[in-house]
């Protein structure tokens, strides 16, 4: 039978409007009364927007930004130097546009540095440069024969304001101290228009709207173009890294939301009863994801902002340059916003559905939906696995060419998919493999795999967390393992390189004449002064020949400079004569380095010559030997810059090469102070040498370390934050438990175990899965190959794969074990 | 003409082996203006009938019939409105929304048909002011007693002129008295033309119907009783109302 007209007549026109007034009001209430509830979620989303806002912003004004050479321009031309096509081009802009302003630039060097400075001629009343200078004290150049100075500069060459820098024949007194506020580091003297004379670099700013650059000239670059040309800017990471932290989010919110769904089903039930139909049901669950995603998003926003504006004055005084109060890349923020809000309204979105699916008369009791059929085949997982596989090795074949970078990204993605896919068959071979275990644990297993909608989450985002801490552990360990191309520090904090200026200097292959001898005596005299004023009785001598070490075939290659090893350095380093192999050609503190074929070590003119043959590996016997002898040795220091990997004397005498001093070693018996550093700079610069010092490389073991942390409070976090929510849905067999006489024990077992089981799959999962992202990338690399991943950072592994699990079930232990809730009926008002 | 036909209705919940015959070719009718009472034991299949009589569940078998429109030829959508426009229910603990107001609770079904929040209030208001409590309006249910709340739900499913009124045990959360005046107002209903079920325990409180329907083990196993004597006892300052 037909409805009648009367029972089934149409809406007023319009009328979804106050349907979607009335269930966004109905989920903003429920938000506003029971915001505890999604505090996990909302404290999540607040956090992850305000480190988005803080991070963007210091990420973003760290760097000098890629435009701040323009000034107020919208266009900018460099040549290297005057020009007749240089001065014709200015002259044609000008005719064309207007004002043009010219910067000429010529590279000087502090004496006694390496450290080099700008003789700038530029106005500093330009239309368009102003913003690239400030006056700290005194006055701009007003004529030729005045110069104002940065602080740096001015330090460097000793100057006050008031004295007369004389610069060759040309004398230039010094009127003022300035700075480019928007590079604080940059040093330069500015001199008026006209007066340098020899500019190797000539920036050119004006204003062409509308104009395509091309059409002007080569050198031509509007901000447009530059940011084109860097398209992993600081914005682009900060917002991947906000994308990838939502999607975490998101996993975990669905559990959020889906307790909140069935704590109101009788409520909904009610709303069914009374008309709703099951979009208008749909909708209050979705509202209230929206509005729990607007409210963390704008809770993140404010609390980030403060954080910004306390943590400002300390990001000007570490970047070195001015930072506006509200220099923020507000379109980065405002995505994470959009991303906050669309995270929260996905993850609500299958609970919202889920919910349209119980009837309403089981709504109405009170009674969550069965859980749906059981997924047992992790068989769309593992092909998803394949197609990262595949993706990753395309990027790692492409890796080294310098692309990759595309395929590297979906393999990615496509491999969190994967673990989101497999982690519900994990779930469920769980419960089957304890089976027969104790009831607290059969108990909880059987929990994890009937609510999988909830564990299976956040069990994928445990996985998707400890992926990431496993695969910078492993490819932190392959790289820094590499024996070839050695990376890390450079120096301990406690060492120190003074280098003379030739013949070979700090790397290989620079034969020329040998130093006067006088020089190098004034050099030594330097270094002897140099290691006694930092309180160092060990001063070693760097001796280098025109020898080094290279790898005759695919992948990486040597890198490193290779020191005699003279009696001095072994004794320095504790390494006796008779520990030495006397046929030994080169030593090595590099593990695995004695172990690698296809090496050469090559001397005289090998590189000068060009290949032999067209071979590029040719080994003729004149200037080359294949296969040295290598013997590992670890007492030498592992710096990059260090002697990490020397030749031997007998190598030198049997090739006849010829040592020369390239430098000195000091080592302190404290850390070096930035005073001490200072003070060995001048005192080197005046007998014309350089120094190096520990650079800010990290050690791998910092990294892998610091990558394990970070991976195990994220799985800790997204745990401890779906932990509560896996087990409120449980809560009714965890009264009925109680109820039969089961001790807080017993529930405190079950949620210890819950919480180790999800910690031990998570690493477990997230572990494979690191590993297939390796070795899948580095299979098809060229650079580095399977054999890169025998470095294995096991302790950091066992950390994950043990004390993780053990550390969340403890944690379970201690904070579960209080009594249920009663049975009393609980009405809803 | 009957507002409310129920024939032949079966329902079966589970399958095979667990099977189990909530209701077993009942046939139940209502007409506008009358007050029908629903008795039985636990478990005889009284609250099924209601949800199959007001569309929250699909019978097994037999035809649902409300104001000539069958329930078997409408899809949800179509019994989602009838719930809205037709159908009004009340439930033992109420079922009141804890975010929302007491008018806002009446109106809900008003804004879930598409009528404004402005008109919808108007008439909320004066569904509220009828059961004497129009200054709880603004109040949340929380802030209300339980005779009130059940009275905010009553409002809530007679608001907008709806004929038919399901109560399933209304005043089985109350006190008597309030029980009483929740009856009161369900035979207010009726006298204005609504067709109304009540499910009720309370053989005191099915006297007020004009029929008392006694359903075991999912049969009716009498509907032509009638209890009399009883409201004006229990009752006695507020009689039952001429119809």
């Amino acid at each position: 039978m037909t409805p009648t007209p009367a029972l089934v007549h149409e809406r007023p026109s319009g009328a979804r409007l106050p349907v979607r007034r009335a269930m966004v009001r109905w989920a903003w209430r429920l938000l506003r009364r029971e915001w505890r509830q999604q505090v996990l979620v909302l404290a999540l989303i607040a956090v992850a927007v305000a480190v988005t806002t803080v991070g963007v912003g210091v990420a973003v004004n760290t760097p000098l930004s890629p435009y701040v050479g323009f000034g107020t321009a919208t266009d900018l031309a460099t040549f290297s130097g005057v020009s007749p096509s240089e001065t014709a081009a200015v002259v044609t802009w000008r005719q064309h546009y207007g004002s043009v302003q010219v910067i000429e630039n010529e590279t000087m060097t502090i004496p006694g540095s390496i450290t080099t400075f700008d003789l700038r001629a530029q106005n500093p009343r330009g239309p368009y440069g102003q913003p690239l200078l400030s006056l700290v004290s005194g006055h701009f150049p007003t004529r030729a024969g005045e110069v104002a100075l940065t602080s740096g500069v001015a330090t460097s060459l000793n100057l006050t304001r008031g004295d007369v820098w004389h610069q060759g024949d040309i004398a230039r007194r010094v009127v003022g101290i300035v700075e480019n506020p928007l590079d604080l580091l940059e040093q330069f003297a500015l001199v008026v228009p006209g007066q340098v004379p020899h500019p190797n670099d000539v920036t050119v700013l004006f204003d062409a709207p509308g104009v395509a650059p091309h059409t002007l000239g080569p050198h031509v670059l509007t901000p447009a173009m530059v940011a084109r040309s860097n398209p992993l800017n600081p914005e682009t990471i900060s917002l991947a890294l906000a994308t990838l932290a939502m999607l975490l989010i998101a996993l975990v919110a669905v559990a959020g939301f889906t307790v909140m769904a069935q704590r109101h089903l009788r409520q909904i039930g009610m709303l069914g009863a009374i008309g709703a139909t099951d979009r208008d049901i749909a909708m209050v669950v979705r509202a209230n994801g929206v509005l729990t995603g607007v409210v963390g998003a704008l809770v993140g926003v404010v609390v980030g902002l403060a954080a910004w504006l306390a943590y400002r004055p300390r990001l000007e005084a570490s970047a070195h340059h001015v930072v506006g109060v509200l220099a923020l890349p507000w379109v980065v923020i405002v995505a994470a916003v959009a991303l906050a809000v669309v995270a929260a309204y996905v993850a609500a979105t299958k609970p919202a559905r889920a919910v349209t699916r119980i009837s309403i008369v089981a709504a109405l009791s009170g009674r969550p939906a069965p859980p749906p059929p059981m997924r047992r085949t992790v068989v769309p997982g593992v092909v998803v696995a394949v197609v990262a596989f595949f993706l990753l090795g395309a990027a790692g074949a492409s890796g080294g060419k310098g692309g990759g970078v595309l395929e590297l990204v979906l393999g990615f993605v496509a491999l969190t998919v994967a673990v989101v896919l497999s982690a519900p068959f994990f779930l469920v071979a769980l419960s089957r493999l304890t089976r027969r275990a104790p009831l607290a644990v059969r108990m909880a297993t059987r929990d994890l795999e009937r609510f999988r909608a909830r564990s299976g989450a956040a069990l994928g985002a445990i996985s998707i967390g400890v992926l990431i801490a496993v695969t910078v552990m492993v490819a932190s360990a392959a790289r820094f393992g590499n024996a070839l191309d050695w990376a890390g520090p450079n120096l301990s904090p406690t060492q120190l390189i003074l280098y003379t200026p030739g013949p070979y200097g700090p790397g290989p292959g620079n034969a020329s004449a040998p130093l006067p001898t006088f020089n190098l005596a004034t050099m030594h005299a330097a270094a002897q002064s140099i290691a006694h004023a930092l309180g160092s009785h060990t001063i070693i001598t760097l001796e280098t020949t025109s020898a080094t070490l290279q790898h005759a075939g695919p992948g990486r290659n040597y890198s490193g400079p290779l020191y005699v090893a003279t009696p001095q350095l072994l004794r320095a380093f504790g390494i006796a004569a008779s520990s030495l192999s006397p046929t030994a050609d080169v030593l090595s503190m590099r593990p695995g380095f004695s172990s690698l074929t296809s090496m050469q070590l090559v001397y005289g003119d090998y590189f000068g010559r060009g290949p032999t043959g067209g071979h590029p590996f040719a080994c003729p016997a004149s200037d080359c030997l294949a296969n040295p002898a290598i013997q590992e040795v670890s007492g030498l220091p592992s710096g990059t810059s260090a002697p990490n990997t020397v030749i031997t004397q007998y190598a030198v005498h049997r090739l006849a090469l010829t040592p020369l001093v390239s430098g000195w070693l000091v080592q302190s018996a404290r850390t070096l102070s930035a005073l001490q550093i200072t003070d060995a700079r001048a005192t080197a610069a005046a007998a014309g040498m350089t120094v190096e010092t520990k650079s800010s490389i990290p050690t791998s073991a910092s990294i892998i370390d610091w990558a394990t942390v970070v991976g195990i409070l994220l799985a800790l976090g997204i745990l401890a934050m779906s932990i509560g929510l896996i087990r409120s849905e449980a809560v009714r067999d965890v009264r009925i438990l109680t109820a039969t006489g089961a001790s807080s024990t017993t529930r405190r077992n079950v949620t210890a175990v819950t919480a180790g089981a999800l910690a031990l799959i998570g690493a477990v999962v997230g572990t494979a899965a690191g590993y297939v992202a390796v070795i899948a990338f580095s299979r098809t690399n060229s650079l580095d190959g399977l054999s890169s991943l025998s470095s294995v950072p096991v302790a950091n592994l066992v950390v994950i794969l043990v004390a993780m699990p053990v550390g969340a079930a403890a944690g379970g232990w201690l904070l579960a074990g209080r009594e249920p809730a009663p049975f009393a009926h609980q009405p809803l008002e | 003409m009957s507002f409310l036909e129920m024939r032949a209705i079966g329902k079966i919940y589970g399958a095979g082996s667990s099977e189990v015959h909530a209701l077993t070719d009942v046939d139940l009718s209502v007409e506008r203006g009358a007050l029908v009472a629903v008795m039985g034991p636990s478990g005889s299949g009284k609250s099924t009938l209601l949800s199959i009589a007001g569309s929250l569940e699909e019978p097994t078998s037999g035809e649902v019939v409300i104001d000539g429109a069958s329930l078997s030829a409408m899809s949800r959508n179509d019994k989602a409105r009838l719930r809205r426009r037709t159908v009004g229910y009340v439930f033992q603990d109420f079922n009141l929304l804890a975010g929302l107001t007491a008018v806002e609770n009446v109106t809900l079904p008003l804004e879930l048909d598409g009528v404004t929040a402005r008109t919808a209030r108007r008439a909320g208001m004066t569904a509220l002011e009828e059961l004497g409590l129009a200054d709880r309006g603004n109040r949340f249910p929380d802030e209300l007693s339980g005779g009130e709340r059940q009275r905010v739900a009553i409002a809530r499913a007679v608001v907008g002129n709806r004929q038919l009124l399901l109560a399933d045990e209304p005043s089985g959360a109350l006190d008597s008295a309030n029980g009483t005046v929740v009856m009161e107002m369900i035979l207010a209903a009726c006298r204005r033309g609504v067709a109304a079920v009540v499910v009720t325990h309370d053989a005191t409180l099915a006297s007020w119907a004009d029929r008392v329907v006694v359903v075991r083990d999912g049969r009716v196993v009498d509907q032509s009783a009638t209890l009399t004597g009883s409201p004006s006892s229990s009752a006695p300052s507020s009689p039952p109302l001429e119809r």
